[in-house]
């Protein structure tokens, strides 16, 4: 199976741990990547690279994927910079659903996150063979939750004090697209 | 060591699950009330259950009771089963559901549940219990949940499967605690102000 794939604009690769920890570093180390997510900042390129093992072990035990994104397209600068991270989590294979999470550069428009979720969506639910696709995020996450709703998945409720953080019990807004639903 | 206390309702009680309860729980299960689970073939598939339900608590990863009707001085006639899994100790939240008999109505049902939720609350400060309804389970089941203080928090499309290519939509309700002094007080449904502590 290959995991890695090519958009228009986007190629759309598993990490290499050994690599990508500065890159990641520069996406993740801005609070706006993940603004939508109980997350605290990274501090340094060590905590990616911690990351990216744990997404290995993660991977290979079936449990998860993440994807790196990179530009094809644009300067030197913007080619050399992640466009996103995209991560499949909680894979239920017997329910045949996983949960989605994005975690993005500033300049990603809808129309180029779009492209991206195309692509992932694809994979998911023909290679993978998953039905249930799923995005949890905090629900205040304003341009977050429109980019759920522009990339078609439907608001389905908001789950209440799903985690702590930061002293604050978290409610988790939830979003759902089928393999089933309209393109 | 026990970790899944006996716990007295009204009509009834929850304790733990024994070895012997196995054929008492093989009628339950033939008449399973989720979507898309078949009757058990052989009760011996419960010994492995049985066993689980002990190391689960152990590790405070769920937690199973036996639900009886009756009471002491009658005795006791095992309806069915109390389940508390998926629990996340860091986040303080499980997930409930209820096998049972029809015999054990709604009333009981909502009984044990607080039962449950009260031992919970108090020996492990849990404060979030979630309960999914499956699309097709008996509509009862929500009234007995709002009576027990859960809300309606999402629906889930097509997030339980029935068959190969067949799903239905899960409804979730939440009972969310909050904590304040030495009590523990519902912040959510119709118990808003109840003290379970």
């Amino acid at each position: 199976m290959n995991w890695n794939y090519e958009t228009t604009n986007f190629l759309i690769r598993l990490p290499i741990s050994a690599d990508d920890e500065e890159s990641l570093f520069g996406l993740l180390k801005n609070p706006s990547a993940s603004a939508h997510l109980p997350k605290s900042q990274l501090y340094t390129s060590v905590q990616t690279l911690d990351e990216l093992r744990r997404a290995t072990m993660r991977f290979q035990a079936r449990e998860a994927a993440t994807w790196l994104v990179e530009r094809l397209t644009g300067s030197l600068e913007e080619r050399a910079a992640l466009a996103a991270r995209i991560t499949l989590t909680d894979i239920n294979w017997m329910q045949a659903s996983g949960r989605l999470q994005w975690e993005l550069d500033e300049s990603v428009t809808a129309t180029e996150l779009r492209e991206i979720l195309a692509a992932v969506e694809q994979f998911c639910f023909s290679d993978l063979a998953l039905h249930r696709l799923e995005l949890r995020m905090l629900p205040d996450a304003d341009k977050h939750v429109a980019l759920a709703g522009e990339c078609g998945f439907q608001p389905e409720g908001v789950l209440p004090a799903q985690l702590e953080f930061e002293g604050q019990w978290v409610d988790h807004a939830v979003f759902g697209k089928l393999a089933s639903d309209p393109a | 060591m026990k970790f899944t206390p006996t716990l007295e309702f009204e009509g009834g009680r929850v304790r733990t699950l024994e070895a012997s309860d196995r054929d008492a729980l093989f009628a339950v299960y033939q008449q399973p009330e989720v979507p898309g689970q078949r009757p058990l073939e052989k009760p011996e598939q419960l010994d492995r259950m049985i066993e689980l339900g002990v190391q689960m608590a152990a590790t405070q990863r769920g937690m199973m009771w036996a639900l009886e009707l009756g009471s002491a001085a009658e005795g006791y006639q095992l309806v069915g089963q109390v389940s508390a899994f998926d629990w996340q100790p860091s986040w303080l939240k499980v997930t409930f559901r209820i096998d049972a008999l029809p015999v054990a109505d709604m009333n009981v049902r909502a009984l044990a549940l607080q039962a449950c939720i009260d031992f919970m609350a108090d020996k492990y400060h849990l404060r979030n219990f979630a309960w999914q309804w499956i699309e097709g389970q008996n509509e009862a089941i929500k009234e007995m949940l709002a009576a027990a203080g859960f809300t309606f928090a999402a629906r889930l499309r097509q997030a339980w499967r029935i068959g190969e290519n067949e799903w239905r939509d899960v409804e979730q309700y939440h009972k969310v605690l909050s904590v304040a002094d030495n009590a523990v007080t519902s912040v959510a449904g119709n118990n808003e102000g109840e003290s379970v502590q």
